[in-house]
C-alpha cells in the first residue's frame, strides 16, 4: 500500500491537494498583480524619494499607535480566546479623558510654561488617559465578559459588540457629537527638517513613546512573576490555576495592562489627528486587530512588528498602488482577508502557545 | 463592605450614568420618580438573589429540599422550599433592612452629588464643555425644582433630603415586592415559571384563550382608532395607534404559541394571517411606512437566521447582500443616474430616462446577484471559524460600503441613486387597483408581509430538511459534522447563498421603499440591528424575529422623543441579553431545551461568586479545547 502510493505520487492529484496548489496560486497571482501594479503605476508616478521617506515615516508613526491597540487584542487574546471587539473604544475612552486632562492643563497655562512643566503636564496627561482606559477595560471585563467566561464563544463576542457600540454612544450622549480638538503646545508643534524630510516632533515622540512602552510591557511579560503568570494561564488555565496562580487576577492584569496601553494609545492618536470623537477609536481598534492578526494573534512581539507593517502598507499603499487615498481602508481590510486566507496563523505564527493554532 | 451598600453603590454608579446621559432634563417633572423607580427595579432584582441564596443556606429537611435536574428549574417542590425558608423569624426584616440600606446609600450619594452640582451651576461656573448634559434643566429635573431656581442657587435643603428618601422608599417598595414573591408559592419561581408557562402549553385554558384573543381585540382597537372623528390623547393619536399596531402583531405571536399543535393553531394562525393582512389597508401612510421596515428587517433577520442561527457563521457584514440588493433594482430601475451604467446602456441602445425592468422582473434579478454575491464572499471564508469569520465578514461589509462610497462611476457615490421605480400591481399602480385603499406604504408593508411570509415557509421548511440538519450539526461541530458525511463547503456555501438571496429581497424592497438611495443607508449599523434583532427575539427562531424587528426597529419610531437612546439602549440590551437570556425572548425549541438542560445542569450558581471557581475551572477547561479548535485548521 505504501510502496505504491510512494510510487504513484507525482500522478496522486487528491481534492486537498488541488484546493492547496489552487489557493497558492491565487495567492501568487494577486502578489503578481500587485508587484505589477506598484511597478507600472506606483513607481512609474515619479514621486521624489523625500515623499517616498516622509510617508514612509508617517507610516511608522502609525503602526506605532496601532501596536499599543494591537498588544492589547493579542494580550487578551492569548489569555481568554476572545476578541475584545471594544479595545477601540476602551483607547478611544483613554483619548477623550487625555483631552480634558490637556483642556485643563492649558486653562491653567502650563502649556506655555517652562519646558519641565509641560514634560511632566504631558506625561499626567498620557497617565490620566490611561487610568480612564484601565477603569473603563476592567469595568468591561467585570460587567461584560467576566459572566460569559464558559459561555459558547459567539456569546461574549456578541456582548462585546454590545459593549463597543454601548460605550461609543454612551461617549456621544455624554459628551456630544462634535469632535474634540487637541490643541499641541508650542513645545512639541514644530519639527525636524532633514533634508527634503520633515519630521513634526509629536510624530517623533508617539513612535518613540510606543517603543518605550513596548519594550516595558515585554518586560513584564518576560521578567516579572506576574508575566510568568500571565503566561502560564496562556497556556493551560486549569493547570496554571492548580500550580497557585489566582486566574481572575490575571485576566483583570491582563486587561488592565492591554487597555493602559491603549489609553496612551488614544491620547498619543488625539495629538496626532488633532481630534477626538466618539467614534473615533472604531476603525483604529479593527486596524490594530488586522495588525494583531497580521503578526498571528497571541503573538506578542507579532502584533508589534504586524502593526508597524500594517501603517507602512497604509501609508505607502495608496502611491504605490495609485489609488485615491480614501481606499486604504478598503487596503487594511483586503490584507487582513488574504492573511487570513493564505496565513491564517499569521506571518509569525502563534507562539503563545501551540494548541490554539 | 455589606452587601446591600455595595447594592446601593452599584446603583449610583447606575443613575449617575442615567443623568450623565441627560435622562431626567428629559423627563420633565416625573424625573425623581422615574430614578427611584428604575432603582427599585435593580434593587429588586439584587434582593431577590440574594434572598434565594440566603433561603437555600437555611437547612431543609424531607425530600423536597433537594432541587431536581430537571427541564424547568424553580418549579414545584423548589417554590415550596423557599416558602418554608422565609417564614422562619427574622429574614422579612433582614431584607427590609438590606433594601433600605441600598436605597439609602444610592439616594444620599445622589443628592450629594446634585448638591455639589446645584452649588457649582449656582455660582454660575459653566461646566458645559465638560459634560454636555449637566445643565441647570437636569440638575433641576433630579431635584424636583425649576432651573431658574438651581441657576440663582436658591434650592432649599430640604430637596435634598426629599430626593434621598425617594430612592430609600424604592429600596424599602423592592424589598416588600420581593417578600410578597416569596411568600406566594405560585410566584416564587419568579418570572421563569412565568416564562415557560406563557411559552409551552401548560396554559390554564382560560388563560390560554384570553391571549389567543388578544391580538384580535388589538386589531380591533387599531381599526377603531383609524376611524375618522376618534381622538385618543390629543395629536398623538398616529403614534398611540402604531403603538397598538405593533403589540397586536406581538401578541399575535404568542397567540400562535399559545395555541395547541394541530387544528387549532391552524385555524389561529389563518385568522391572524388574514388579520395581519388587512392591516396595510386600515393603517395609515406613517403606520404603514413603519411596518414596512419592520417587515423588511423581518426578512433580513430570517436570512441572518439561517447564516448565523442555523449554520453558526457569525457574519457581520451581512449589509453587503442587502447592499447588493437594493443597487441591483436601482441600476435596473432608476432614470440610469450613474454616469457609468448610463453610458454602457445608451451604448447599448437603450434610450435613457427610462427603466430598465419594472420590480417583478428585477425580483429574480436581486436574488441572483445577491445568492452570488454570498457565494463570492463566501469562498475566501470557507477556512475561517468563529471570531475571525465575524471581523473578516465585518472587513467585507466596510469594504462593500468603501466602494459604493468611492466608485462614483458606478453608484454615483454619496450623492446616491435617486428616483427608483415603484413596485407595481400587473403593470398598474396599486393605488389605482385597491381603489384608494392601499396608499403606496401600505403597498410596500403589503409587499414585505407576504414576502416575509414566504421566506419565513422557506426558512423552517429548510430548518426541517436534510440541509438544515446538516447545518445544525456543522454549527455544533465542524469536525464531527464532516465525518459524519457533511459536505462542509457546500453546507456553507449554501447557507450564505441563501442567507444573501434573502437580504438580496430585503434589499430590493428597500430600495423601492425608500425611493433614493445613498451608501449611508448601508452602514455596519444594519447588520448589528439586523443580528441584535435576531439575538434579542432569540436564534434560529422566526417568531422570535418577528418580535425582535417589532421590538428594535418598530418600538423605536413609538419613542420618537428618545431617539438619541436607541442605540445606547439596544447596545445594553445586547449585553444584558447574552447574560441573561442568551437564548432570546422566544427561543427556538431547540435552544429552549439546550439551555434548560444547561440550567439543570450548573443550578443557580451566581456567576460570578468566587467559591464557585474551582467548577469554573472545569468548565473553563472546555472552553480552552474550543479554543482549540476555534481559531484554524
Amino acid at each position: 500500500m505504501a510502496g505504491r502510493s510512494t510510487s504513484a505520487q507525482p500522478l496522486q492529484l487528491d481534492w486537498a491537494t488541488v484546493q492547496k496548489y489552487a489557493i497558492r496560486a491565487f495567492g501568487f497571482t494577486i502578489l503578481a498583480i500587485v508587484l505589477w501594479r506598484v511597478i507600472t503605476v506606483g513607481l512609474a508616478e515619479g514621486y521624489p524619494a523625500s515623499f517616498w521617506i516622509s510617508q514612509a515615516l508617517n507610516g511608522l508613526v502609525l503602526g506605532g499607535v496601532y501596536a499599543l491597540v494591537a498588544l492589547g487584542y493579542t494580550l487578551v487574546y492569548g489569555i481568554l480566546f476572545m476578541i475584545n471587539f471594544a479595545h477601540g473604544e476602551v483607547m478611544m475612552i483613554g483619548g477623550i479623558a487625555g483631552f480634558f486632562a490637556l483642556q485643563f492643563a492649558q486653562a491653567r497655562g502650563w502649556m506655555e510654561g517652562p519646558w519641565l512643566v509641560v514634560v511632566i503636564a504631558l506625561l499626567s496627561i498620557m497617565l490620566i488617559g490611561m487610568a480612564a482606559s484601565v477603569l473603563i477595560g476592567v469595568t468591561l471585563e467585570r460587567l461584560a465578559y467576566r459572566p460569559l467566561r464558559q459561555a459558547p464563544r459567539l456569546v461574549p463576542l456578541i456582548s462585546a459588540i454590545g459593549a463597543s457600540l454601548f460605550l461609543q454612544y454612551s461617549v456621544l450622549l455624554i459628551f456630544g457629537v462634535s469632535p474634540h480638538s487637541y490643541r499641541k503646545p508650542e513645545l512639541i508643534s514644530g519639527g525636524l527638517r532633514l533634508g527634503d524630510v520633515f519630521i513634526p516632533y509629536t510624530g517623533a515622540i508617539i513612535f518613540f513613546t510606543s517603543i518605550l512602552l513596548m519594550l516595558a510591557l515585554y518586560f513584564i511579560i518576560q521578567r516579572t512573576k506576574l508575566g510568568r503568570a500571565m503566561r502560564a494561564v496562556a497556556e493551560d488555565r486549569a493547570t496554571a490555576s492548580l500550580m497557585g496562580v489566582d486566574v481572575n487576577a490575571v485576566i483583570v492584569l491582563t486587561f488592565m495592562l492591554g487597555s493602559a496601553l491603549a489609553g496612551a494609545a488614544g491620547v498619543m492618536l488625539g495629538f496626532h489627528n488633532t481630534v477626538v470623537k466618539f467614534n473615533s477609536g472604531f476603525i483604529p481598534g479593527l486596524k490594530a486587530f488586522t495588525a494583531a492578526v497580521l503578526g498571528g494573534i497571541g503573538n506578542i512581539p507579532g502584533a508589534m512588528f504586524g502593526a508597524l507593517l500594517l501603517g507602512l502598507i497604509e501609508a505607502l499603499g495608496p502611491s504605490a498602488l495609485g489609488i485615491p487615498t480614501e481606499y486604504k481602508d478598503v487596503i487594511a481590510f483586503t490584507l487582513l482577508v488574504l492573511i487570513l486566507i493564505f496565513r491564517p496563523s499569521g506571518l509569525f505564527g502563534e507562539v503563545l502557545s501551540e494548541k490554539k493554532a | 463592605m455589606p452587601k446591600s451598600i455595595k447594592t446601593g453603590l452599584i446603583a449610583f454608579a447606575f443613575l449617575s450614568y442615567l443623568i450623565l446621559v441627560g435622562l431626567p432634563g428629559r423627563t420633565g417633572g416625573n424625573a425623581l420618580p422615574l430614578l427611584a423607580f428604575a432603582a427599585a427595579l435593580f434593587f429588586w432584582y439584587r434582593l431577590r438573589r440574594e434572598s434565594r441564596t440566603q433561603s437555600r443556606l437555611v437547612p431543609q429537611s424531607g425530600a423536597a429540599g433537594q432541587a431536581k435536574p430537571g427541564w424547568e428549574i424553580g418549579h414545584g417542590p423548589q417554590a415550596q422550599v423557599q416558602t418554608g425558608a422565609v417564614t422562619r423569624g427574622g429574614f422579612p426584616l433582614r431584607v427590609l433592612t438590606q433594601g433600605a440600606a441600598a436605597g439609602a446609600t444610592a439616594g444620599l450619594l445622589i443628592a450629594i452629588v446634585s448638591a455639589v452640582f446645584a452649588e457649582i451651576l449656582g455660582n454660575g461656573v459653566a461646566i458645559q464643555p465638560v459634560f454636555d448634559k449637566i445643565v441647570p434643566v437636569n440638575v433641576a429635573a433630579l431635584l424636583g425644582v425649576s432651573p431658574g431656581a438651581v441657576a440663582e442657587a436658591q434650592v432649599p435643603p430640604l430637596r435634598y433630603l426629599i430626593s434621598a428618601l425617594y430612592f430609600t422608599g424604592g429600596g424599602i417598595l423592592a424589598a416588600l415586592a420581593v417578600l410578597a414573591g416569596m411568600t406566594d408559592a405560585a410566584r416564587a419561581a419568579g418570572p421563569t415559571q412565568w416564562r415557560s408557562r406563557l411559552s409551552g402549553p401548560a396554559f390554564t385554558s382560560a388563560g390560554r384563550w384570553l391571549v389567543i384573543a388578544l391580538p384580535f381585540a388589538l386589531l380591533a382597537v387599531v381599526i377603531w382608532l383609524g376611524l375618522p372623528g376618534v381622538s385618543l390623547f390629543g395629536n398623538d393619536r398616529s403614534t398611540v395607534r402604531l403603538l397598538f399596531t405593533l403589540i397586536a402583531t406581538g401578541s399575535g405571536l404568542f397567540a400562535l404559541r399559545a395555541a395547541t399543535p394541530g387544528r387549532e393553531r391552524l385555524a389561529v394562525s389563518v385568522l391572524i394571517g388574514l388579520g395581519v393582512l388587512c392591516m396595510p389597508f386600515v393603517l395609515d401612510q406613517f403606520q404603514n411606512s413603519v411596518m414596512g421596515i419592520v417587515f423588511i428587517f423581518v426578512m433580513m433577520g430570517l436570512g441572518l437566521n439561517i447564516v448565523v442561527g442555523y449554520a453558526g457563521l457569525l457574519d457581520l457584514g451581512y449589509v453587503a447582500f442587502f447592499a447588493i440588493g437594493a443597487y441591483t433594482y436601482a441600476f435596473v430601475s432608476a432614470p440610469f443616474s450613474s454616469p457609468y451604467i448610463s453610458g454602457l446602456l445608451t451604448g447599448l441602445g437603450v434610450p435613457a430616462d427610462s427603466p430598465l425592468l419594472g420590480y417583478w422582473m428585477a425580483l429574480p434579478l436581486a436574488m441572483i446577484t445577491a445568492a452570488f454575491g454570498g457565494i463570492l464572499l463566501g469562498i475566501p471564508v470557507l477556512r475561517l471559524r468563529g471570531d475571525y469569520l465575524a471581523i473578516v465578514t465585518l472587513g467585507f461589509g466596510e469594504i462593500i460600503r468603501l466602494f459604493m462610497l468611492n466608485l462614483g462611476e458606478l453608484t454615483n457615490g454619496p450623492r446616491g441613486i435617486l428616483e427608483i421605480a415603484q413596485p407595481d400591481l400587473f403593470g398598474l399602480a396599486p393605488e389605482a387597483v385597491s381603489g384608494g385603499l392601499l396608499s403606496s406604504q401600505g403597498w410596500i408593508f403589503l409587499l414585505a408581509l407576504v414576502s416575509s411570509a414566504a421566506i419565513a415557509f422557506v426558512a423552517i421548511r429548510l430548518n426541517d430538511s436534510r440541509l438544515g440538519r446538516a447545518w445544525i450539526a456543522m454549527q455544533e461541530d465542524e469536525d464531527v459534522a464532516q465525518a459524519t458525511g457533511v459536505h462542509l463547503v457546500r453546507t456553507k456555501l449554501l447557507a450564505f447563498a441563501i442567507g444573501a438571496t434573502f437580504a438580496g429581497l430585503a434589499g430590493q424592497l428597500y430600495a423601492a421603499r425608500q425611493i433614493n438611495i445613498f451608501p449611508e443607508n448601508f452602514s455596519l449599523f444594519v447588520s448589528i440591528d439586523a443580528l441584535a434583532l435576531i439575538i434579542v427575539g432569540g436564534i434560529g427562531s422566526p417568531a422570535g424575529i418577528v418580535l425582535g424587528a417589532l421590538a428594535l426597529k418598530g418600538l423605536p419610531e413609538v419613542l420618537r422623543g428618545v431617539d438619541e437612546y436607541r442605540i445606547v439602549a439596544f447596545a445594553a440590551l445586547l449585553v444584558i441579553m447574552m447574560i441573561v437570556r442568551p437564548a432570546g425572548i422566544l427561543p427556538s425549541a431547540r435552544r429552549r431545551f439546550e439551555a434548560a438542560a444547561e440550567e439543570a445542569g450548573a443550578g443557580e450558581i451566581a456567576p460570578e461568586a468566587d467559591e464557585t471557581f474551582v467548577k469554573k475551572q472545569e468548565n473553563d477547561k472546555g472552553t480552552g479545547a474550543d479554543g482549540e479548535k476555534g481559531a484554524m485548521p
